[in-house]
């Protein structure tokens, strides 16, 4: 044995030296390599929003603000966008320029209070300017707090200075048009041209839109759920194009709302009776799959298709991580898939394309799943992400 | 929870005033905050929700009354934060370098010593940058974004100098029941 493993090592050294000389003559026989070439610092360029592009905000507090836009098919971040703690952002149906709704002190923890919409845009992604705000709601971050008409001309940001209003900008031609008081309501669902509507603290739509004299005229669209035992949940989802909510309580009713001056409500549906299980209820020590965590629904509307991050739980644990991503016909009212999510996530994205994918995020990673079969995909660690977003269609 | 008459009163005001006056108006900015003042707890006694004490709440089932540095203290099931008892303050106080909120949050927490519901003032502590200890989530009726009162997400840092969000406190007010 030990012979045979002297031998083996004889013959290896003689191959060693013979691929030496090789070498040593063939590079006799080449040109030294170029010098490297100096370099000119410059930007990447930003080619828009592609449709498998996921963009998120830190949560506040926990992690550096920013809005930080990654690639989905290769689980890279692209690029980020500097903003304030508290932001609020929202893309134009160009998928090139940025709003971002922020706020500002002189300095820094106090001073003179600035709140702006801040305009990103152009090939690298930069600063364009800034329209001044009358002011804004500071909260843990929220999806409908700011938000644009389907055709991008108008921007809604809701204010809260402690009465609530709306600010409407003009974003054609970069200014404020009016402020729309919504006394005891809050956030906004754009419709139509110009139109919004907001919910309100006694379970009530309200619905604002212009008058032929240009002006904004608001009023209730009357109760149509329980706001004291089960609430719609901030976070619900809205088509702005079809003018569609579908505004989610805490225990897992769905109400389809048609937003308009005369808006429709259609008859709620509970996502636990699509799957075939009864409906969760407010009873103290009722534990049901409910729908929970930060941005915890998303939707397709070519599709119709609603995906709500699942857990089981009691009664007001709508902020609870979910465990499963379940997959609902809004149409048919029937549940297509339950899909695990690795550990748990609190938001939820799915691209608008016709291969989509699904986004699963937790306060460290996201997951990439195919949005057709949930098999995962790929993951990346991410900050504590705030709000989420993907490119309209 | 049956809404309270000076709700609606206000609100059938609101309408009238919006419907006679210009919307830039002074009055009209009045009807406005009329209605929106149920929102900010000046009063908050009338704006809890009573808790059950008799059948508890899943949060209540579960809570004690000797740690307030733990989540499951009785206090905090309608709280959002960091705790200030772990950053320098108390159940009820800012800590050193920060200061209170004006405005504040209304839970009502079942204590277990009595079984009794309070009315606890949820306010934060503002102007120091976050204390990033005893992370707690409490969201026993806590209500959405649009139903401000109850909201645990709001900043409330309202109508103090700085909106630099620190801790989280939870003040005892009074007897819910």
């Amino acid at each position: 044995m030990k012979q045979l493993v002297r031998g083996r090592g004889a013959s290896g050294i003689a191959a060693v030296l013979l691929s030496s000389v090789g070498c040593l003559a063939a590079a006799a026989g080449r040109a030294a390599p170029p010098v490297l070439q100096s370099e000119t610092a410059g930007i990447t360029p930003f080619q828009g929003l592609t449709p498998h592009d996921l963009v998120y905000s830190a949560m506040d507090a926990l992690a550096p603000p920013g809005i930080r836009i990654l690639d989905g098919d290769k689980a890279k971040l692209i690029g980020t966008v500097y903003s304030s703690q508290y932001a609020g952002f929202a893309w134009a149906p160009d998928h090139k320029t940025l709003y971002v709704s922020e706020t500002y002190w002189t300095l820094g923890n106090r001073g003179k209070r600035e709140d702006v919409l801040s305009i990103y845009g152009g090939p690298t992604l930069s600063n364009e300017g800034e329209i001044t705000l009358p002011g804004r709601l500071i909260s843990d971050p929220k999806t409908h707090a700011f938000a644009l008409s389907a055709d991008g001309h108008y921007g809604y940001d809701y204010s809260f200075q402690p009465a609530p209003s709306v600010s409407v900008i003009d974003l054609k031609q970069r200014k404020l048009l009016t402020s729309v008081e919504i006394p005891g309501c809050g956030l906004v669902f754009p419709f139509g041209e110009r139109g919004f509507a907001s919910l309100c603290a006694d379970g009530a739509l309200a619905v604002a839109d212009v008058d032929a004299g240009g002006r904004y005229v608001v009023r209730r669209a009357g109760r149509f759920f329980d706001v004291m035992n089960d609430p719609v949940m901030d976070e619900s989802v809205a088509d702005t194009r079809e003018g569609l909510a579908l505004f989610i309580t805490y225990n897992g009713w769905v109400h389809p709302v048609h937003l308009a001056d005369r808006p429709r409500f259609e008859k709620p549906w509970s996502i636990q009776q699509a799957a075939g299980l009864s409906p969760a209820t407010s009873q103290v020590g009722a534990i049901n799959w409910r729908p929970g965590g930060q941005v915890f629904a998303a939707y397709q509307p070519a599709t119709a298709r609603l995906f709500v991050l699942m857990h089981e739980g009691h009664p007001w644990s709508n902020e609870q991580a979910g465990t499963q991503i379940w997959v609902l016909d809004t149409r048919g009212h029937k549940l297509l898939h339950r899909w695990d999510v690795p550990e748990s996530a609190s938001l939820v994205a799915v691209t608008q394309d016709a291969h989509p994918l699904l986004f699963a995020l937790s306060e460290s990673w996201l997951w990439v799943l195919d949005g057709d079969s949930g098999a995962v995909l790929r993951a990346m660690q991410i900050v504590p992400p705030g709000l989420v977003q993907v490119r309209g269609e | 929870m049956k809404r309270l008459g000076v709700d609606n009163w206000g609100e059938r005001l609101t309408r009238r005033l919006a419907g006679r006056l210009s919307r830039r108006s002074a009055l009209a900015r009045l009807g406005a905050l009329l209605v929106a003042a149920p929102a900010f707890p000046l009063l908050p006694v009338q704006r809890a929700r009573a808790a059950d004490a008799g059948n508890g709440t899943d949060f209540s089932r579960e809570a004690q009354a000797h740690d307030d540095t733990a989540c499951n203290y009785w206090r905090y099931c309608g709280i959002d934060g960091n705790l200030c008892s772990c950053c320098g303050g108390s159940v009820h106080s800012c800590p050193p370098g920060s200061q209170p909120s004006p405005t504040s949050w209304i839970g009502s927490c079942i204590n277990p010593a009595d079984q009794r519901s309070y009315l606890i003032a949820y306010r934060d502590c503002c102007g120091a940058s976050i204390c990033n200890k005893c992370s707690c989530l409490g969201t026993d009726h806590a209500m959405p974004i649009y139903r401000p009162q109850a909201n645990n997400h709001v900043i409330w840092c309202i109508g103090a100098n700085t909106f630099e969000y620190h801790c989280s406190m939870a003040v005892l007010v009074g007897l819910a029941e």
